[in-house]
């Protein structure tokens, strides 16, 4: 430590200059309080008031008119040693293992879409093979799938479902490409639960639960599909799908989670001791 | 605790302690013309504690007056002197008293200073606040004498006007409120004047705003906050008075006067006061929690910048003490939402605390247990805040005892609990003693026990309706047994606190012999002997980062290579 002057005491020789001590700051005070209490006492107790405030203003001055009185106090010499038992700095640590339950690496959501727009291509496949070997139709997996969007169709014949309608096709083509999308979403998004099988996941639980969703679900969506839709059918095209979104979503490869990482850098806020290499923060 | 492996300078002998005639008169000298801010801190702290036992004991009072129904302990006239006595005591003469305790006796060594900015205006803040706590007592010898509770303020610690006009408070018991809070609240405005200028003006070298320890800063803030609101609140008292005695007529109803500025300006200064409070509380617990959890305290820009920001936000809520005034409901809503925003800031300090706990080497001594203690509470009570900020629900709450579960769950779980982790914290540096480890965690244990028996329960009845301010109930209300309950934890409070004061006086004559740093911390004030000499620094200290001590310590790795 080094000697610099603060500002109204100062050093000499083995002295420091403090302020002198002083009974003008009570007197003032008991006086200033006396003049309220006379309020509820009686006028008497207000003069005396105002004549101790009185002069214990005209006594401080004095104090510090024109000088500031000041005392002298002497240094006693002591030696101050500052030590600690504590060997080492002690900051943050985080271990390798902290909150290792959770994943580490996992698979990016953007993998999840990609699966789900190549699982929703392999679904036509078995849908189209569907058509032609109950009805020797490929539209008719189309038609049902677009069928919502075709408002003359009361109740359709078997045939008609089978022939080609632009409208169908189109509207099918919106939702087969949407629904794909989502699902891959949702898939995506389930991943980090699972992210050591995505296949299974991919291709048998996300296909069963989907496929239970649909089944309670479809008479109020599409009341076309649903009196005519073949469920084993539909479950193939449900597994081909998963099968191939999760084929492709192991191709995408891993990426690190922010679990490894302290909270505080997840967050982005900076605090000393939280990198592990200190050199190169300075 | 630290067990000193260390040679320890200035704890070699403590100072014999024998008293002639001569020797009392002179120390009672020395003590009544001091303006050395280590005096008058523990002037302040002595007084806050005094205080803090009586108001104890008026507490108590009230617990045996509500123990069961029908109860003739306290005639009503009494209890309403006594529960007023017991706010206006807790608020103004413990509360405001021990903010400027610490500050007063740490500021200046923390912040490696001679003295504090206005040594003599100094002196002359606490005999204020002294003859102002003195005139407020007073009030128990007039009128009535003792033991009818002379002309004790029966008039809640609020005061509300138009209640308190002499039509419906005749007598003297609004003038003492007003008139001895008057007094302290100038005592309050030359302190915090003081606290300011000393924090920006008194800094040694290398001390700079951003290296300021943490308890100098939200103390600063915290006194800022007092010299805004204090004013308004002298201002209402003054305009009592007036029409008290000069025939005015702001709060008179019946001559175009009105009650909701009596409110207003109550309020505008209430509400602010919890934080002026609570604050400080906060300043502790930021120099004790990181020291026991040997860690730096984390996020200080934050914690920072969330005081500064807590001060703000809680000037513009006031109105979420007067919800069922009536208000429309745009005002409603504004109150409703600008008080929720407090939470954003405070969610701020609770989070840096538990960071700060977080991976340490935690050391539960005496200080940590009730800081650790304070941090759950003073969340807990902040969940039943949200509660009562939400109009409607707050129209079915309001002056319950829901209400004073809550703000007890502030006052005590949290301003107590800090205060008193802060003073076995400190008292060895002030007196050179440490105090007792074991009567500590007697203390601690049985406060906090008390507390939780008191104050959770206590929600109960309020939700059940029990009003607050009663003087006592019918037996067929179903509050009989909750309220026996409620009692009992405020008797075992009591006897924690009795505990803590027997610790006090005899660890001064007994307590084993402290050294300058004794619990291995790092702000400056550690680098002092204990007690410091009246000068604090034989040579001015300069420093270089956050912790001075630490770097002192460990010159091979200082915190300023992490600034
Ligand atoms: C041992 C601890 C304590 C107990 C058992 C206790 C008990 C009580 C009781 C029974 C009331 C009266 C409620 C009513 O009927 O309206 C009350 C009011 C109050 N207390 Fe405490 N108290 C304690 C500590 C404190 C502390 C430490 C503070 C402040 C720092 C405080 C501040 C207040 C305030 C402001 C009121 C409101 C008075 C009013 O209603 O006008 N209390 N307390
Ligand atoms: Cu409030």
């Amino acid at each position: 430590m080094e000697t610099h002057e603060t500002n109204h005491s100062s050093q000499h020789g083995g002295a420091i200059h403090l302020p002198a001590p002083t009974a003008w700051p009570i007197v003032l005070a008991f006086g200033a309080t006396l003049i309220l209490a006379g309020v509820v006492t009686s006028g008497y107790v207000s003069i005396l008031g105002a004549v101790l405030l009185i002069s214990g203003c005209v006594g401080w001055f004095r104090q510090v008119l024109p000088h500031e009185a000041h005392e002298d106090v002497p240094v006693e010499a002591e030696e101050i040693t500052i030590a600690s038992t504590r060997t080492h700095v002690t900051r943050i640590e985080i271990s390798d293992e902290h909150r290792a339950h959770l994943p580490v690496e996992t698979y990016p959501i953007l993998s999840g879409i990609k699966g789900g727009i190549a699982g929703g291509i392999a679904m036509i496949f078995p849908a189209m093979l569907y058509g032609l070997v109950t009805q020797h139709s490929i539209w008719y997996p189309v038609n049902l799938l677009g069928g919502a969007g075709v408002a003359h169709w009361t109740n359709p014949t078997t045939a008609e479902i089978a022939s080609f309608h632009l409208s169908a096709l189109i509207i099918a083509t919106i939702i087969h490409i949407l629904g794909s999308v989502l699902v891959g979403l949702l898939y995506g998004a389930m991943l980090p639960m699972f992210p050591r099988h995505p296949i299974v996941l991919g291709g048998i639980v996300a296909p069963l639960l989907w496929t239970g969703v649909m089944h309670s679900s479809l008479g109020v969506i599409n009341p076309a599909l649903d009196a005519r839709i073949s469920w084993p059918w539909f479950v193939v095209s449900q597994v081909a799908f998963g099968l191939v979104a999760g084929l492709v979503v192991v191709r995408q490869g891993k990426i690190k989670t922010g679990q490894s990482m302290p909270f505080v850098l997840r967050m982005g806020v900076e605090a000393s001791g939280m990198y592990s290499d200190k050199e190169d923060r300075h | 605790m630290a067990d000193s492996t260390y040679p320890i300078p200035g704890a070699v002998e403590a100072p014999s302690r024998r008293w002639s005639q001569a020797a009392v008169l002179e120390w009672l000298n020395s003590w009544v013309t001091t303006v050395d801010h280590k005096k008058l801190g523990i002037l302040y702290i002595v007084y806050a504690i005094f205080f803090l036992l009586v108001g104890g004991a008026e507490a108590i009072a009230i617990r045996i007056q509500l123990i069961q129904p029908n109860m003739h302990f306290l005639s009503p006239q009494v209890f309403n002197r006594i529960f007023t006595m017991h706010g206006t005591t807790m608020v103004f003469l413990f509360g405001m008293t021990y903010i400027f305790g610490f500050a007063n006796y740490l500021i200046p060594l923390m912040i490696g200073a001679r003295d504090m900015a206005f040594p003599r205006l100094n002196a002359l803040s606490f005999w204020l606040t002294f003859f102002g706590g003195i005139l407020l007592y007073y009030s128990f010898i007039g009128g009535g004498g003792l033991y009818g509770a002379g002309n004790a303020p029966d008039v809640m610690w609020w005061a509300y006007a138009p209640l308190t006009e002499r039509a419906f408070s005749p007598g003297h018991a609004p003038d003492y409120w007003a008139l001895s809070l008057i007094v302290t609240g100038f005592g309050t405005i030359g302190a915090s004047i003081n606290v300011i200028s000393t924090a920006f003006c008194m800094r040694c070298k290398g001390m700079t705003l951003m290296r300021l320890p943490l308890l100098v800063w939200v103390m600063t803030v915290a006194s800022g906050l007092a010299l805004i609101t204090i004013t308004p609140l002298t201002a209402a008292q003054v305009m009592l008075l007036i029409d008290r005695y000069l025939g005015g007529h702001f709060f008179d109803t019946q001559a175009g006067g009105s009650a909701m500025i009596w409110a207003h300006f109550f309020w505008i200064f209430g509400h602010p006061e919890v934080y002026v409070l609570v604050l400080p509380a906060f300043a502790i617990a930021n120099e004790v929690i990181p020291v026991f959890s040997r860690k730096a305290m984390f996020g200080y820009p934050a914690v920072v910048a969330s005081s500064v920001a807590i001060a703000f936000v809680s000037l513009g809520v006031w109105a979420h003490h007067m919800f069922t005034i009536g208000m429309t409901s745009v005002g409603n809503a504004f109150f409703v939402l600008s008080t929720e925003l407090v939470g954003i800031p405070t969610a701020i300090k609770i989070f840096n605390w538990l960071a700060t706990m977080w991976g340490g080497k935690i050391r539960f001594a005496t200080p940590m247990l009730f800081c650790t203690a304070f941090v759950i509470q003073f969340l807990l009570a902040g969940l039943t805040g949200i509660i009562l900020s939400i109009a409607p629900w707050n129209w079915q709450l309001h002056n319950s005892y829901f209400v004073i579960a809550h703000f007890h769950y502030i006052l005590v779980g949290a301003i107590a609990f800090c205060i008193f982790g802060g003073i076995y914290y400190w008292y060895p540096k002030v007196t050179g003693r440490m105090l007792s480890e074991k009567l500590g965690k007697w203390h601690f244990w049985l406060f906090v026990i008390g507390f939780h028996i008191t104050f959770d329960v206590m929600h109960i009845p309020g939700i059940l309706g029990m009003p607050r301010s009663i003087y006592t109930y019918e037996a067929d209300r179903g509050w009989g047994t909750l309220n026996m309950i409620v009692s009992i934890g405020g008797i075992i409070q009591a006897i924690a606190v009795l505990i803590f004061a027997w610790n006090l006086i005899s660890s001064y004559f007994k307590g084993k012999i402290a050294g300058n740093d004794p619990w291995d911390a790092w702000t400056l004030e550690w680098s002092t002997p204990s007690p410091p000499p009246v000068y604090n620094f034989a040579t001015d200290p300069v420093v270089t980062s956050r912790r001075p001590l630490w770097d002192l310590k460990h010159p091979d790795d200082p915190d300023w290579h992490y600034e």
